[in-house]
């Protein structure tokens, strides 16, 4: 195969990834919050397009609704109970893990254990010469940098990304300054699952969708978010698409049984030896 | 924690907690029928898997979210010695099933443990948890160890020329190892060695200040736990006449954990407690037909959905688990090394 759709292929899958990858990173470095149901999240962003499919109303529109009907449950599933558990970040990992089997299994209740497939809604590819890319991977690998650039925007040109800058700097002092430092934790949390959700949506046409599929990318950007190092935006972005990069283009070269084992082993490997993340030096 | 009163004579439940459940557990063989003396002998060798996690969590404040995979390939191991070289002897393959988790544990501790720095918790949950989930993706890609399927219709376990079949005498045999191992652990964690572990649980930094070699004590506590956590695995292999790469991945070590929660951490009879009662509900709740055939059919294939929430109402309203409504945090937290005659006599003294 030719270079140009391999390195595409590994774009698009690299994108989906950092989206998943910032969620998480996101409330992980604001709140201290390792998700555990942050796999679920984006299973529950997959499912809400699969759920518009079978009621007939265009894949697109699924896409659009589902980063908002995730954020929606994690602002739920915020004030009931992750509120309690800021922190204590071990009480958090199993408390939402006990949030992630409960929605795993939900979902697996509905779907009745089996895979489905959910059309793209942009069928057919681009033409570049002798190179073809598909058209949805294209659109994919776009929203993922308008999403980016909002995010980074979001967070250093708005009011409210001062907010939760200066939370997670040091909460008793946003506090004292007048801000609400629970109303932004909330908003955070909601809008790091409302970004899983997004992940979800725009995922579904290239895997199927069954109860598990949000587990492999779960500990997958764990490993991310840890190589990017915590509490830095750019960080996230970066461990997301080293691993999402690696774990694609791996496969092609080895067995993809070993190269599955090879990533997590050189991932945990460079998180020992640099834990603050692999950006820390660039940054200082 | 939460305040720990230190007054009054101190009240003993727990022994009266472990001994009835032992002789709860005693006659049990000839009370009922095979399918649950099967089913008993089950929740026994998943309570070593539990012990091992309580003994890592409980007592050293690792969190291993990969206390399956000392399980799985322990059972892996005993198994492909079964079928590809015949060995059935149980006095060769439960030692090795230990062994086999003890230096597994060895390495995993080399690696996430470990270290001049002191690793965090996060990291060491997310470490163990990726080695569980690789090797449970490397067993199901891999056509020599049965790949999806697992190895199935193992040999039955020989003692001698005698074969160990599953019900009574398993059952005995599996009760005597987990009373054996019990046994062993409480000494443990009650000694001198128990106290640094405390230590380690709660000010980590500061043990290391006194100078202690934390890294040293927490490898060889989270080897021990590999031990014990193979051991299992060779025995539930054997029992079920099963392995799959199933019983290696994260499913699994969380469901440890999960047991372990439930029960009551830090006690390591919680930890037998959760694993029966947790196992116990998943049994039950599919079979529930009392509240009407709707809930029925909800329960059959939604009962983990209920497990889920059971457990985040612990993690949330009760911490200390199951066995927290019968022991007070006094008791909990115990005593180390051997009593000294009047220890608590001196204490109130001055």
């Amino acid at each position: 195969m030719s270079a140009v759709p391999f390195f595409f292929d590994l774009l698009a899958y690299s994108a989906i990834f950092v989206l998943v990858g910032l969620g998480l990173g996101v409330i992980a470095s604001m709140m201290g919050i390792f998700n555990f149901a942050h796999g679920e999240f984006v299973l529950l962003g997959a499912y809400t397009v699969y759920v518009f499919q079978l009621n007939g109303i265009p894949t697109w529109a699924g896409m659009v609704a589902a980063p908002f009907v995730v954020a929606l449950i994690g602002l739920l599933l915020e004030r009931i109970a992750i509120r309690r558990f800021y922190r204590a970040p071990i009480a958090a990992m199993l408390g939402t893990y006990a949030i992630a089997l409960a929605l795993r299994e939900a979902v697996r209740a509905l779907l009745g254990g089996r895979f489905y497939s959910v059309e793209a809604p942009l069928v057919g590819s681009f033409v570049f010469g002798e190179a073809s890319v598909s058209q949805w991977r294209t659109a994919v690998i776009l929203i993922t940098a308008l999403v980016m650039v909002l995010c980074w925007l979001l967070l250093t040109r708005t009011r409210f990304g001062l907010q939760m800058r200066a939370s997670l700097e040091n909460a008793a002092l946003a506090r004292s300054s007048g801000i609400s430092v629970d109303r932004v934790y909330a908003t955070t949390f909601a809008f790091g699952s409302g970004l899983a959700g997004l992940a979800g949506g725009l995922m579904v046409p290239m895997y199927s969708i069954s109860a598990d599929m949000g587990v492999p990318f779960l500990i997958k950007s764990f490993l991310a978010v840890m190589l990017g190092g915590m509490g830095s935006f750019e960080g996230s972005i970066a461990g997301a698409a080293l691993v999402g990069a690696t774990s694609a283009a791996l496969p092609w070269v080895i067995k993809p049984v070993v190269a599955d084992l090879l990533v997590f082993v050189i991932a945990i490997i460079i998180v020992k030896f640099r834990p603050e993340g692999l950006l820390s030096k660039w940054r200082r | 924690m939460s305040q720990v009163s230190n007054s009054g004579p101190l009240r003993r439940v727990l022994p009266v907690v472990e001994i009835a459940l032992l002789v709860l557990a005693l006659p049990l063989p000839w009370i009922l029928d095979d399918f649950w003396v099967v089913f008993a002998t089950k929740m026994i060798i998943l309570a070593l898997l539990a012990i091992s996690f309580d003994l890592v969590w409980g007592y050293a404040g690792i969190m291993s979210f990969g206390q399956a995979l000392f399980f799985g390939v322990a059972g892996y191991t005993a198994a492909l010695l079964a079928t590809k070289s015949e060995v059935t002897s149980i006095f060769i393959l439960l030692p090795l099933s230990g062994l086999v988790g003890l230096v597994l544990a060895f390495v995993v501790a080399a690696i996430v443990i470990f270290g001049k720095r002191i690793p965090s918790v996060v990291f060491v949950a997310l470490g163990t948890m990726t080695g569980s989930y690789a090797v449970e993706r490397l067993a199901r890609g891999w056509s020599w160890v049965g790949g999806q399927n697992g190895i199935s219709s193992l040999p039955r376990l020989t003692a001698g020329t005698y074969e160990i079949e599953e019900g009574i005498v398993f059952f005995y045999m599996a009760l005597a190892i987990l009373v054996v191992i019990y046994l062993a652990v409480r000494f443990l964690v009650r000694s001198q060695f128990g106290l640094v572990l405390a230590g380690i649980r709660q000010q980590e930094g500061r043990l290391g200040f006194f100078g202690y070699q934390v890294q040293s004590y927490k490898g060889v506590v989270f080897s021990l736990a590999g031990l014990i956590a193979g051991v299992s695995g060779g025995l539930f292999a054997f029992h079920e006449g099963f392995v799959g790469p199933g019983q290696l991945g994260p499913v699994l070590s969380t469901q440890a954990v999960l047991y372990v929660l439930f029960g009551g951490v830090g006690t390591l009879i919680g930890a037998v407690l959760g694993v029966s009662v947790i196992e116990m509900i998943s049994y039950a709740l599919p079979q529930i037909d009392t509240l009407g055939s709707a809930v029925q059919e909800f329960l059959e294939t939604g009962w983990p959905i209920v497990l889920g929430l059971l457990l985040l109402a612990t993690v949330m309203f009760r911490p200390t688990g199951l066995i927290g409504l019968v022991v007070g945090d006094r008791e909990r937290i115990g005593t180390f090394g051997r009593r000294m005659r009047g220890a608590d006599a001196k204490r109130e003294a001055p």
